[in-house]
């Protein structure tokens, strides 16, 4: 690795820490990252994005924090109504809920009551736990269902050059309550920097969770971003990643259906164009009967981009009664796009209903061709084959104005093709 | 309208058309019949200008070759071909895909687009007259549409799009009567003296419905016989074979 990677202990007392064991918590788990640095390649994990080499060729130091901030005016969503919260640069800044009942609602800065992930195995937590100093955490109480969907702008500012966040969530949704976030992403930077965050997602029973991740425009950021599950009996988590924009995206997910009757969605529409690389994981683990999972992962790749999905099912051999899907679709638009996909499944339960597809190929010319007989232009056609792959995913969210302020991104991200 | 001389067409160096001629005057209904194999998509997909063909010989369409001439400038110029399958396009409005392929046409022409809503008023009219169920519109361009849906749909598509020359490719093929009614009602009504149609088929029973002008023969990618719509049912009686 990178000497330049390394870093020093020292480090940590810029950190206001809590005490003495979670001092030594942080300086464990920086030992732990220093000894292996960022994954490579070699690490099955990271096979098809080898984030030590990528970090390599666009950064040459790293500094861990940022304090002085210039934080730009915001374009709030004027499309439809919300609550919002304000994170800059990964810290809470402020809150709104003014459709809500406030009592019902927990909110606060990163602190102890965040949670800690222990994974040996993956060195960029061990990075956060050493490092993380900001983050959000959020608690729904129980049979509270939310009026209007909340946003979380994430705002990335202008100051940030080689820098390295580390970041660190937690939502807990009580029983029988229900939210909506959109996480909306605006990077102000024109720079490079790195944003490492960690998440915990607690549904309680017959919680309801719906999300959507989305970049408002195109930027140099390398974000990576491990959410880490946890689902009671009868509750419900969808979530739709439009993450199309940053020079690197990896979203890691990993789910546990811990009580029946869960149901478990992930839906993915992506464009990577230029030289972006996008990766999309995911892992849930059917550890009771009766859940149903589903992830659907539709990506264009154009010019020299590249788009990685890996998923993994994984069932209990008391899983019985299973029902998970799995599918990925990846449509190239050039000769040096290049898309991976890496599906899996390990079953213990026999009466399951488990399946996986993934396809990849070019934009078939015989729709080009009828398209083009209809009279539009080749680059016309192409981008309403393209725009029709990817609605299969956005047609999915229910509400009105949020598909149409989706789509309307979505367009964005591809124009100009 | 059209004049075709001596064309010929292959593709990976297998001949298909092989010195076809054939001139269509404005007003039209041409026949053109043969066998599997003789060359008949072949012929519509060089004349839409489909990729992938080498093609020696001259296609002038209204005093102009057509040679140089990329598929969708063909459509912009009044060329419709109605697909014998009609392609599937997932995520694509109907609605929308037929806005923006009627506006892209009449941009070229240098008219005014339409807006929505009277667009949405001639698709609805346009629709009625051939018996097409309004809700498949706002689905997905011919995903699960039945046979007779997507034959239909082409056939929407050529009246709102109002071009001059139609090619129909085996529009009859997987159509069961009363579709086939429908859609031979909706071309005749369409007949003026300003288009002229170019309707391949198999069987001679579509030209009980739509009446010929002439009717071609093809036959290992040229013309063997022509004549009125009494050679389609010499044709129908005798078979391809007795021809040759």
């Amino acid at each position: 690795m990178n000497e330049n990677f390394k870093i020093s202990p020292s480090e940590i007392n810029k950190i206001k820490v809590l005490n003495q064991k979670d001092k030594n918590f942080r300086l464990e788990n920086l030992k732990l990252f220093n000894q292996q640095g960022f994954p490579t390649r070699n690490h099955e994990d990271w096979k098809f994005s080898d984030i030590n080499q990528i970090f390599s060729k666009n950064f040459k130091n790293l500094e861990s924090f940022k304090n002085e901030i210039k934080l730009k005016s915001i374009n709030f969503i004027k499309e439809f109504d919300h609550n919002h919260i304000l994170m800059v640069n990964g810290k809470l800044e402020n809150s709104e809920f003014k459709f809500e009942d406030k009592n019902k609602i927990k909110i606060k800065s990163y602190n102890d009551s965040n949670f800690s992930l222990n994974n040996e195995e993956n060195s960029l937590i061990n990075l956060n736990n050493a490092l993380s100093n900001n983050g959000l955490f959020l608690e729904v109480a129980d049979n509270y269902s939310f009026e209007k969907a909340i946003i979380i702008y994430n705002v990335f500012t202008d100051d940030l050059k080689d820098n390295l966040l580390n970041n660190k969530n937690k939502i807990i949704l009580g029983k029988n309550s229900e939210l909506h976030i959109v996480e909306y992403n605006i990077n102000q930077s024109k720079n490079k920097f790195i944003y490492n965050t960690t998440e915990n997602v607690i549904l309680n029973e017959n919680a309801s969770l719906k999300t959507i991740n989305l970049q408002a425009n195109q930027n140099e950021g390398f974000f990576y971003k491990f959410s880490k599950g946890k689902m009671k009996s009868n509750s419900n988590y969808s979530s739709f990643i439009f993450s199309s924009g940053p020079k690197f995206n990896k979203i890691d997910a990993e789910f546990d259906l811990e009580g029946e009757n869960c149901d478990c969605n992930i839906k993915s529409a992506l464009f990577i164009n230029k030289d972006k690389h996008q990766e999309i994981k995911t892992k849930i683990n059917h550890l009771v009967p009766n859940c149903k999972s589903y992830q659907k992962i539709k990506s264009v790749v154009d010019a020299e981009g590249k788009g990685v999905y890996q998923g993994k099912i994984y069932v209990k051999d008391i899983a019985q009664k299973t029902n998970a899907y799995q599918l990925s679709k990846a449509l190239l638009l050039s000769e040096n796009s290049e898309f991976n996909s890496k599906p899996e499944l390990e079953i213990y339960a026999d009466d399951v209903k488990c399946s996986h597809g993934s396809t990849s190929g070019s934009v078939d010319e015989n729709s080009i061709h009828y398209l083009m007989t209809r009279g539009l232009s080749k680059k016309q056609a192409v981008q309403l084959l393209v725009n029709g792959f990817l609605n299969e995913i956005i047609g999915d969210i229910k509400s009105n104005s949020v598909r149409k302020f989706i789509e309307n991104k979505i367009e964005i991200q591809i124009h100009g093709y | 309208m059209l004049v075709i001389k001596n064309l010929k067409a292959s593709i990976n160096n297998r001949e298909i058309l092989k010195g076809l001629n054939l001139k269509i005057n404005p007003g039209e209904v041409h026949a053109i019949m043969g066998p599997n194999g003789s060359g008949k998509s072949t012929l519509a997909n060089v004349l839409s200008g489909k990729n992938g063909y080498k093609i020696s010989g001259e296609v002038k369409y209204l005093g102009e070759s057509l040679n140089d001439i990329p598929v969708e400038e063909r459509a912009q110029k009044g060329i419709f071909l109605a697909f014998q399958y009609p392609l599937e396009i997932p995520g694509v409005n109907t609605n929308n895909f037929l806005k923006t392929s009627l506006n892209t046409i009449k941009k070229a022409k240098g008219e005014k687009e339409i807006d929505t809503i009277t667009f949405l008023e001639l698709v609805k009219e346009k629709a009625k007259e051939l018996g097409i169920d309004e809700k498949i519109l706002s689905r997905q361009l011919n995903v699960g549409f039945s046979g007779g849906e997507k034959k239909k749909n082409e056939i929407l598509q050529m009246k709102i799009l109002d071009p001059n020359l139609i090619i129909l490719d085996e529009t009859d093929s997987g159509l069961d009567i009363d579709a086939l009614k429908i859609i031979s009602d909706g071309v005749n009504s369409s007949r003026s003296e300003k288009k002229s149609f170019l309707v391949i088929t198999h069987y001679q029973r579509l030209l009980e419905y739509i009446k010929p002008d002439h009717v071609h023969v093809l036959s290992d990618g040229k013309i063997i016989k022509s004549g009125t719509s009494e050679l389609a049912l010499e044709l129908e009686k005798k078979g391809y074979k007795k021809l040759n």
